[in-house]
């Protein structure tokens, strides 16, 4: 499974190797090669769908229904209770502004900011305990990326494809979804390969026209003319093939144009949605305005989980200038997350019941997360915000193996600190790990001196979730 | 289980009643594994001492016995224990030093195997790597001169392998061209012989630029902080300067060590030496948790991540040790104790990030005396310009506002808070007592000139705080009303004669209460949009000047001229010099942290290097040594030529670059955990040549580029192939891909338009978008500007993607000791597809139409130096008839014989 630290790490391909991939011809020998690529026992799940809000999307106005926050409304947090915020000014409890309901059959409370997720409580897997190790959003967003609050390590989906390679060589293993109102801070780490071999690495799927960058020729280059160029560097590569035999490098390199060609063919055709049904259209919110971005990036989803794309990371809110278009509401939070919470329910929701009215539930992972909290006390007294609250927050899971309509962990009487089963972020990638078939403890990879993990030297999974 | 923790709670450990042989594997056998095996084993046998058997404790070490049967007194092993001295790092529990006490005095039983000595899992102080390079015997082997054939053609025979053939001379030179100076040879240098060819290309210019880019991996460098923020660092680029210049002066390695760890101190007033400082500072920073974060532990243990940055860079790239490992525990491969890291870290503690001012006090002074007239002028010019222009200005923006505020309609949230003019819609309530209160202005105290309370017209006039307001103490305006009305608006003012008079309240709410108790709010600045959400109207100039009354116009004219020539003349004088680089931090007492918890302080660190390292000296200087010396000091440890590492590290490096394998693969790793030498004497007899021929790297390209191992073919063989698929004992040279900025270089210089301009400020792939994000995105500004060689691109850390991230150029969060080489779809599409690529093919192919009689063999010549054949001329005839000249160009930067260095 790890490498070993003696073999030497850029081993090319062995004969062996050369002969059943390439002979063989039933995987890509460029992928193949750098890939764990089997998983360590039966997994529940095939493949993943990691969904980031990038801000901070407040637990005790969405999930975690806490009364006492009306009842101190107004009220300061003193001595050992004493909250700290991040950097604005300490203010006093604050009520949520959203009304709570119970919802299902399992009673979930859910407030009005989100609908129709709430209609989808039944199926979701809640930890309402989450804890980061960071306060500020780079560091914590990081730790939720990679593991590592530090830039630079794999990213889960690079690990994951890694652990498991790709089922479909026509598309990439890992995707990513940006949310087109801006990148996270930070960027392209958060879905880099880190040391892992930049095979790894997520590959953005963009606008409709051009799902994946380079993907179309320039402007003015006809498709007979790319045809033939293929052709011409195939033809001109097995030329210098032959005066170069034995070079599984270069060969491994021809079947690289050839899997372009056909990537060049299907990546389109995932991404034309023009097939689905209007009803599915407007389920996912595509004839909305507003929703049209980030529904059609549900809507895309799926059809990349169902083209056998391995693990997808999605974002919804947009990039971290001002005004604020993600979900760091530190001056106003009616109005933030009023609006992003619109864009953000009502295609999740859709993704979620799709895959579960085509029974892709029971083999698909939902990992629904942000990289922290929000706070009880407003930002400043009187000020209608709340700032970072690293201390408690909440995450939903969704899909195979999973307890549905469970929740697990608690925050205190405010929703300030986790109280029952804190559960950090490395708990929650074994968790994710452990459901795609991959034992935390045995993904490793050689990088200066470690046998390197998604969870370093931490993390447990989380068995109580388990179904 | 439950039964032992409840004898724990009833008994005192170490009065436990336990048998003697069961104290003996409960206790002791653990104790010995865990505390004290790892130095005191038959193989290290620390001061001579094993304690894996009864035997080597009766034995003892250098001093004498160490177990005296029945006697813990007379012991040696329990004296030092006891007495604290042993372990090294961490004393033993109490219990367990009963323990042990009791074992002794009951005899010394032992029990089990007789050696409990297991398998090395672990590196002693013993370690290859941390032995000093052994002279060494080039093994007498007829037909090699070069001493690196000797010993490479020793092993090859031992496992019946040989080099392949001599590749040919055009082979030799284009090898030459791209692995010394990262691009394909031009036609003068194909003709000359090799040595001649060698010797031009170690002189060359290009041979820093290639080389430095590699060092440049190794440390890391990148010129923006990563991270949410990720601010640029614009004067980063003079240490990649500094690097490049260095190799092409071949500056002695252990200088070149010794200036980028110290060289601000060591040579003070030489701004090369303070850049090259560069190399400590030039990882990525979390700048937001430093500056922002008001939570005190939070920002301590980013400190602390600083100074593991330095001490991991340092150690990783000079080293190649992963010190890093004993942060939190003593290493668990390496013989690294957590005190030794902190002794490390200890060295970086008057060291953090920063822009350096490098002028001298002639230049400060001078730039002073140039500046602080011109600046003097300034002011008299702006005071007089703003006593013409801002009541004219003030009315018309008061219009724009007023006529803005309307086609907004009542719907929309307010304009931004600005000091001419400003509409509260309240939320109507009848009462006789308003009042404002404010929590943040501009200026020292908030101040309203005007204020009209709606509907009927009460006004306030010329209102001023009494003192600074903040949401501790706000500044409150009451306003009593003549008889209670239903108010619903207020029309207020900062300045509405002037616009600019300071003040303004920035953050305020307005409240009403009908009986002076209890206040209920009815309005706040969060009904406002924000200036950056909003952009308020302004006045075009020529509506300024059509606004001035006649008779000022021409004096406004006149200093409007004046103004601008005297903002030309400040620009004009250049900044001071400044360079990101190793930046003065106030210094702080130093502790062990226990678990690498910065809460958890233990003993005091004074500044020291490795401990395991017995040759040299590991005390650096006394707990109270300034930055200076600190830094000094472990720039002469590093640099000792007793230090077993240094030249070693680096000749390894060097070759891994040469041939794709490293004589120990894993060049920053030296430890238990990285790999061991292939050729463990020909890397002593590198690295002891290499010292005593002044540390010169161009002496070690010399000696590696003219042995028959570096010019051998890369000719595949069944055989050799079968036995080293890996080619660690070089039975070829291996073809190597080219990497991300050799494959653009080398576009570029094939193309005929790579822009030779050399050094100096980066230019920019990618840039800090407006409008407040953070993201750096991917420019759209092909052109000569931007066609310099790659390793003068401003590097951005977690940038919009851009052509060379395909071809595994890393983003240098961590330092790259070697770069992965993978091979993928997408990286097809990008060297195909990507506009770049396309755009030079088209302009290759016009110079090409235009100047060559042949183009397609002038191509030939351009891209892989030879003539086609009569096949590939068929070939090409063909496909440029079809579809032209450009796309066949384009395809020929596809093929593998381009991307393959031979």
């Amino acid at each position: 499974m790890s490498r070993s630290p003696h073999t030497p790490l850029r081993t090319p391909l062995t004969r062996r190797q050369w002969l059943w991939e390439v002979g063989g011809g039933a995987l890509g020998i460029g992928l193949a090669q750098l890939a764990n690529a089997k998983p360590h026992f039966a997994p529940k799940a095939k493949r993943a769908i990691f969904i980031f809000l990038p801000g901070g999307i407040s637990h005790i106005d969405t999930f975690d229904y806490k009364p006492a926050l009306a009842s101190n409304h107004g009220k300061e947090t003193k001595g050992a209770n004493t909250i700290t915020p991040f950097f604005g000014k300490r203010g006093t409890v604050m009520r949520s502004p959203w009304e709570f309901s119970r919802h299902g059959k399992s009673g979930a409370w859910v407030s009005t900011m989100l609908p129709h997720l709430a209609g989808c409580v039944d199926d979701l897997t809640f930890i309402h305990s989450m804890v980061s190790r960071s306060n500020s959003h780079g560091p914590a967003m990081f730790q939720m990326s990679t593991g590592f609050v530090f830039q630079g390590f794999p990213s889960v989906g690079a690990w994951i494809s890694y652990g498991l390679g790709s089922e479909n060589e026509n598309l990439p293993a890992f995707v990513v979804l940006p949310d087109p109102r801006g990148l996270p801070p930070g960027g392209v780490a958060h879905w880099g390969n880190g040391f892992l071999p930049a095979a790894h690495q997520g590959v953005i799927f963009g606008k409709q026209e051009e799902p994946i960058a380079d993907i179309h020729p320039q402007a003015g280059v006809s498709e007979a003319a790319q045809a033939a160029t293929y052709d011409l560097v195939t033809q001109l590569n097995e030329e210098h093939l032959r005066a170069n035999p034995g070079e599984d490098a270069l060969v491994a390199r021809i079947r690289a144009y050839e899997l372009a060609a056909r990537m060049q063919l299907s990546a389109p055709e995932v991404t034309d949605v023009s097939g689905e049904s209007e009803k599915t259209r407007a389920s996912y919110g595509l004839n909305d305005p507003e929703l049209r971005n980030y529904g059609y990036n549900c809507l895309l989803a799926r059809r990349l989980l169902e083209k056998g794309v391995r693990v997808i990371q999605m974002y919804n809110g947009g990039h971290f200038g001002k005004p604020r278009i993600n979900w760091d509401a530190h001056e106003d939070l009616v109005t933030n997350h009023g609006k992003l919470a619109r864009v953000m329910d009502q295609p999740t929701a859709a993704l979620i019941r799709d895959l579960k009215q085509r029974g892709m539930l029971d083999d698909t992972l939902i990992v629904w997360t942000t990289e922290f909290g929000r706070l009880p006390i407003s930002e400043g007294l009187g000020e209608g915000g709340r700032d970072h609250n690293p201390e408690g927050y909440t995450s939903f899971l969704c899909g195979a193996g999973l307890k549905r309509g469970f929740h697990y962990g608690a925050t205190d009487e405010l929703g300030y600190k986790a109280e029952v089963n804190p559960t950090t972020v490395y708990d929650l990638h074994a968790t994710a790990l452990h459901l795609l078939g991959l034992d935390h403890t045995r993904l490793t990879y050689y990088h200066n001196g470690l046998q390197r993990r998604l969870t370093d030297v931490h993390g447990h999974v989380l068995t109580e979730l388990l179904a | 289980m439950r039964r032992a923790h409840w004898a724990l709670l009833v008994f005192p450990l170490f009065t436990l009643p336990l048998h003697a042989q069961d104290l003996f594997a409960e206790r002791i056998r653990p104790l010995l594994e865990k505390r004290c095996a790892s130095c005191h084993n038959p193989e290290a046998k620390m001061s001579g001492l094993d304690v894996t058997s009864r035997g080597g404790l009766l034995r003892g070490g250098k001093q004498g016995a160490d177990l005296v049967p029945g006697k813990s007194a007379e012991s040696r092993v329990y004296q030092f224990v006891a007495a604290r001295k042993m372990p090294p790092t961490e004393a033993l529990p109490t219990a367990e030093t009963e323990a042990l006490r009791q074992w002794i005095d009951a005899g010394a039983e032992w029990s089990g195997p007789a050696s409990i000595h297991k398998q090395r899992a672990r590196a002693g102080a013993d370690w290859w790597a941390l032995q000093p390079p052994q002279p060494q015997t080039v093994p007498a082997i007829d037909g090699f001169t070069n001493p690196i054939d000797a010993f490479l053609a020793h092993k090859l025979r031992e496992k019946g392998l040989a080099f392949a053939p001599r590749a040919g001379e055009r082979t030799l030179l284009r090898r030459l061209a791209f692995s010394m100076k990262g691009l394909p040879p031009s036609a003068a240098e194909l003709s000359q012989p090799f040595p001649a060819a060698l010797e031009a290309a170690l002189a060359s210019p290009q041979y820093g630029e290639r080389w430095g880019r590699h060092w440049l991996d190794v440390a890391r460098f990148g010129e923006t902080d990563g991270g949410e923020h990720n601010n640029e660092r614009f004067t980063a680029w003079k240490y990649r300067d500094w690097v490049i210049d260095a190799l092409n002066r071949d500056m002695p390695y252990d200088e070149f060590v010794r200036q980028q760890v110290a060289g601000d101190v060591l040579y003070p007033g030489d701004p090369k030496a303070t850049a090259a400082t560069g190399f400590l500072v030039t990882g990525p920073w979390d700048s937001v948790t430093k500056q922002i974060n008001k939570d005190k532990l939070m920002a301590m243990s980013i400190r602390q991540d600083e100074l593991d940055d330095m001490v991991t860079a340092t150690m990783a790239s000079f080293m190649g040790l992963t010190v890093n490992c004993a942060r939190c525990h003593d290493h668990k491969f390496d013989p690294i104790p957590t005190r030794d890291y902190y002794r490390l870290a200890a060295v970086f503690h008057g060291v953090t990030y920063g822009e350096r001012a490098v002028a001298t006090e002639d230049q400060k002074t001078q730039r002073k005396q140039l500046v602080e007239p011109i600046e003097r002028e300034l002011k008299t010019v702006r005071s007089d310009l703003a006593a013409i222009e801002d009541a004219p200005r003030a009315r018309l923006l008061r219009e724009k506002y007023l006529l803005f505020d309307r086609s907004r309609g009542e719907a929309a949230r307010r304009l931004p808070v600005n000091p001419i003019w400003n509409r509260e819609r309240l939320a109507p309530s009848t009462t006789k007592r308003l009042r404002m209160i404010i929590t943040a202005h501009q200026g020292k105290l908030a101040r309203i000139d005007r204020l009209e309370v709606m509907p009927a017209s009460h006004v306030i006039s010329n209102w001023t705080a009494n003192a600074a307001a903040s949401a501790e103490s706000p500044a409150i305006l009451e306003i009593e009303l003549p008889a209670p009305w239903t108010v619903y608006e207020f029309i207020w003012s900062t300045d509405a004669a002037r616009g600019s008079r300071d003040g303004m309240p920035k953050v305020y709410r307005i409240e009403a209460s009908t009986d002076g108790q209890t206040w209920k709010e009815i309005g706040s600045s969060m009904d406002h949009d924000s200036d950056v959400e909003v952009l308020l109207p302004e006045v075009t100039p020529e509506e300024l000047r059509a606004s001035i009354p006649a008779g000022e116009r021409a004096r406004w004219q006149t200093l409007l001229a004046q103004r601008d020539k005297l903002d030309a003349q400040l620009r004009a004088i250049p900044a001071l010099p400044s360079v990101h680089a190793a930046y003065p931090e106030p210094m702080r007492p130093a502790f062990v942290l226990h678990r690498g918890s910065i809460s958890k302080p233990g003993e005091p660190a004074a500044p020291g290097a490795l401990s395991a390292i017995s040759a040299i000296d590991a005390n650096l200087a006394g707990p109270d040594a300034d930055d200076a010396t600190r830094r000094t000091a472990l720039a002469r440890w590093l640099t000792d030529r007793r230090n077993p590492l240094l030249a070693r590290v680096i000749v390894n490096r060097v070759w891994f670059w040469h041939f794709g394998n490293g004589i120990v693969n894993t060049p920053s790793d030296f430890g238990f955990n990285g790999d061991r030498p292939s050729h463990p004497e020909l890397l002593d007899w590198l690295a002891a040549e290499f010292m005593s021929h002044g540390w010169s790297l161009k002496w070690l390209h010399r000696q590696i580029l003219t042995s028959q191992a570096w010019q051998q073919s890369s000719q595949h063989n069944e055989k050799a192939f079968a036995l080293d698929a890996s080619n660690r004992w070089l039975w070829h040279m291996p073809l190597k891909r080219m990497d991300a900025e050799m494959l653009r270089d080398s576009i570029l210089a094939s193309a005929g338009n790579l822009n030779p301009e050399r050094g100096g400020p980066s230019y920019l792939l990618q840039k800090k978008a407006a409008g407040g994000s953070y993201m750096h995105k991917a420019l759209d500004n092909d052109s000569p500007e931007v066609w310099r060689r790659a390793v003068y691109r401003f590097v951005v850390r977690g940038g919009e993607r851009i052509f060379l991230d395909s071809f595994d150029c890393p983003d240098p969060a961590v330092a790259t000791p070697q770069r992965s080489v993978s091979n993928t779809p997408v990286q097809a599409l990008t060297l195909l597809n990507n506009k770049f690529v396309l755009n030079q093919a088209k302009l290759l192919a016009t110079q090409l139409e235009k100047s060559a009689a042949d183009p397609v063999a002038a191509a030939y010549d351009r891209l892989f130096q030879r003539q086609p054949s009569t096949r590939e001329r068929e070939i090409a005839t063909r496909f440029v008839t079809q579809h032209g000249l450009a796309l066949y160009l384009r395809a020929l930067w596809n093929t593998n014989e381009f991307v393959y260095v031979p």
